[in-house]
């Protein structure tokens, strides 16, 4: 369970501070709603360790994480855009997810491999990120968070440039991830259609505070 | 396609005029120039002197070894620049970085001698502390590499550094989040994003250590270490040897035309002065790692510092009122402004004219749908990026053989020349600035121009001179720091009567006026600064332009 305890967190001393709380079981999608630099990129930094909170706790578990670096955190996030290292293979950029010494065989390989054809990579495994499409370099992504098997995914607006009907494989994608992984996923979304589609709770950012929407 | 013409070409075609004229003007100079020298009664004395292939060996060598160390310390610094982003003077550092490419060179020269000559700051302190004054190792291939490097270090450093930092926020954040090593982020993410700019960067450093004309003349110490430009000058004024000034000019002639050409994509300096800084997203080095990047910093930034800080020194305390009191310094002083103000004020007027009809030609909304107008593009274009491949020296000599033959007073001529010369050193770089904004420019705002019938001088007052109005004072201000430091065709025109900053400070430097010359570079450093840092500043406005 994700445990998010009255962490608040400012980018300069005067300014109003953002102050959140939230509770979500292991495979329960959340996604959250706000204006443009309501603080939703906020949040997910806080959450990820890219940002420092003032105060507070974060919870994964009975475990709090807070002042753990990005790296050793149960945290998986993929991005809008730029998730990959596109000189690479799409291989090398799931790899990367488990071995930053990227091997070139062995069983973290095999593994890679397998998770590229579950997000349906089959004929793609070895070709350059640069030249896949904006669909299959999500799923590439959505690939190495398979892999990784943190507990905690989160995605900040990964689909909004994406075409509809790729867009709806992809929400089915990360809905298996949840389940098959028991996985917490917290999602940014500027899309109404988007939340109802997957979401268990719909959080609203609001005047620098995390309020629950009732569905 | 036959009404867009006449529709179009009716309203575009008064733009036209001046920039080809000017483009046929450059061509016609440069076969002009050519015809100089190939008309010579010399040239059936044509030679190579019996050093060229030993010159040519050095140079090579001298000219690699500059680039090869140049490109790893500048990428060392971007590398720990890039990784510390908030640092008191960071700023200041990168904005002296980036002025490194229009410091005067005899100024960074004199600095050198200064912190490392014979009597330098480091042998005065080794004698302190040790009572051991080593022997001076300034002269000869050492100092060469060492004076290359500080330009063209910086140089890179600050193209490398803008590399660095267009690393998009989230692969920075991902590298951090699966625990990447310095080294795997180096492999994975840095170099991937710094290695495009490596080749072209590689070739212009070669090119400029290879025709490399003072630092070589001053530092080299003997004939052994000349390049080819040293070389011509030698035989020009030295011993009077036209025939070999001639084999070796047309030599570097066609060494040069061949890097050029070999260098398609000549890009522009860095525009941005200072980068600017992610207060928010620290690397999280490991602690090892920071103390390198400290370490790297501190010693680049003494580096750096260093031989301004010995002209400041020295020339502070040199009489300064005497100086600024002597006729000489006086004449030289207006002689070396007013040239840089002319040729300032050339390079504007030919690069906007030659834009103009570039962006008219190449946009395809306006003109530029037929072949004809995307070659003739190509020929405005070419006219001024013909000069990257003309060493100054070799113009200057043509310059030279027109003098000689047409006769008239020195001083015309000398000024004619280093106008000319200037003009044409800056006009490559004016042009690969303008392009792109100007072509922006024209996408954004034609369709809106053209419906509402705004053009000519209405046009450039609501669209050009806003848009293009920081591009062209960054071009103004490269063109006159350019202008005012460079020793090359002075060199061949300077006499008594006719003397420039940069060729008064050499006569001083080499009457061991040492005192006398830091007050010169004093003041020519403190007026490059001005112009290059703090005037941008004080006229610049910043439009949001996307």
């Amino acid at each position: 369970m994700l445990l998010i305890d009255q962490i608040t967190f400012s980018y300069a001393t005067d300014a109003t501070p953002y102050c959140f709380s939230l509770t979500l079981e292991r495979g329960k999608i959340a996604t959250v709603h706000g204006q443009s630099g309501s603080g939703k990129s906020t949040l997910l930094d806080l959450i990820a360790g890219f940002l420092q909170p003032r105060s507070g706790e974060l919870y994964w578990g009975n475990e709090a994480f807070t002042r753990k670096p990005p790296n050793l955190r149960p945290v998986t996030t993929i991005f809008q855009r730029n998730n990959l290292f596109e000189h690479r293979t799409a291989l090398d950029n799931v790899v990367v997810g488990i071995n930053p010494s990227l091997p070139k065989h062995g069983n973290e390989v095999d593994r890679a491999i397998d998770a590229l054809k579950r997000v349906g990579l089959t004929d793609q495994i070895y070709q350059r990120a640069a030249t896949l499409s904006g669909g299959q370099q999500q799923r590439v992504a959505i690939a190495r968070v398979m892999l990784r098997e943190q507990g905690i995914v989160l995605l900040d607006e990964p689909f909004s440039a994406l075409d509809p009907q790729t867009r709806a494989e992809m929400l089915a994608l990360i809905q298996t991830l949840a389940k098959e992984q028991q996985s917490t996923v917290v999602m940014v979304t500027h899309d109404q259609r988007d939340a109802d589609a997957i979401a268990d709770v719909q959080f609203q950012l609001h005047n620098h505070e995390l309020t629950e929407r009732a569905l | 396609m036959h009404n867009r013409l006449s529709s179009h070409l009716s309203s575009h075609l008064p733009g036209l005029v001046p920039g080809a004229f000017t483009a046929i003007a450059l061509l016609c100079l440069a076969a002009l120039l050519f015809y100089q020298l190939t008309a010579l009664p010399e040239f059936s004395s044509l030679s190579l002197g019996p050093r060229f292939v030993k010159t040519l060996g050095w140079s090579t060598l001298q000219a690699t070894l500059s680039t090869l160390l140049s490109l790893l310390l500048g990428c060392a610094v971007a590398w720990a620049l890039s990784h510390q982003p908030v640092f008191p003077g960071r700023r200041l550092l990168i904005a002296l970085l980036s002025s490194a490419m229009v410091l005067p060179t005899l100024v960074v020269v004199l600095g050198l001698v200064t912190v490392l000559g014979r009597n330098g700051w480091l042998n005065q302190l080794s004698e302190q502390l040790f009572s051991v004054r080593p022997d001076t190792w300034l002269y000869g291939l050492g100092g060469i590499l060492i004076a290359h490097c500080y330009f063209n270090a910086s140089f890179s450093a600050r193209t490398l550094l803008t590399r660095f930092e267009s690393i998009p926020a989230e692969q920075r954040k991902l590298s951090q989040a699966l625990g990447l090593t310095a080294w795997q982020r180096f492999k994975l993410m840095e170099w991937p994003a710094i290695a495009t700019a490596i080749p072209g960067l590689a070739t212009t450093i070669f090119l400029l250590c290879f025709t490399s004309f003072a630092i070589v003349l001053i530092l080299g110490g003997s004939p052994k270490f000349n390049t080819l430009e040293v070389s011509i000058y030698e035989a020009i004024k030295l011993d009077f040897n036209l025939g070999r000034a001639l084999g070796l000019a047309l030599a570097q002639l066609a060494i040069c035309a061949t890097l050029v050409a070999l260098n398609t994509t000549i890009k522009s300096f860095d525009r941005s002065i200072s980068a600017r800084s992610r207060s928010l997203n620290n690397f999280r080095d490991t602690p090892g790692n920071q103390l390198l990047q400290i370490i790297i910093i501190l010693l680049a930034g003494c580096a750096f510092l260093l031989p301004l800080m010995a002209i400041v020194y020295d020339g502070w305390s040199a009489d300064l009122a005497g100086i600024i009191k002597d006729p000489q310094f006086i004449q030289a002083s207006l002689t070396s402004i007013t040239i840089a103000l002319i040729s300032t004020l050339a390079v504007l007027l030919l690069s906007m004219a030659l834009t103009v009809c570039h962006t008219s030609l190449s946009v395809s909304h306006r003109i530029g749908n037929f072949a004809l107008a995307r070659w003739a593009a190509r020929f405005i274009s070419f006219s001024a990026t013909l000069y990257l491949a003309v060493p100054a020296l070799v113009l200057g000599f043509g310059f030279f053989l027109i003098a000689r033959q047409y006769g008239g007073a020195n001083n015309y001529w000398a000024a004619t020349a280093l106008v000319t010369a200037n003009v044409l050193m800056v006009l490559p770089f004016a042009l690969v600035t303008l392009l792109p904004a100007s072509a922006k420019a024209a996408n954004k705002y034609d369709k809106l121009a053209f419906s509402l019938g705004v053009s000519g001088y209405s046009r450039w007052r609501l669209i050009e001179s806003a848009l293009l109005r920081n591009e062209l004072i960054y071009v103004a201000s490269i063109a006159f720091c350019m202008s005012l430091g460079d020793l090359g065709i002075i060199a061949l025109f300077g006499s008594q009567d006719f003397i420039t900053l940069p060729w008064l400070l050499y006569q001083k430097m080499g009457a061991y006026r040492t005192t006398e010359a830091a007050g010169i570079a004093l003041f020519m450093l403190i007026l490059t600064l001005v112009v290059f840092l703090l005037f941008p500043k004080l006229v610049k406005r910043n439009y949001a332009v996307n």
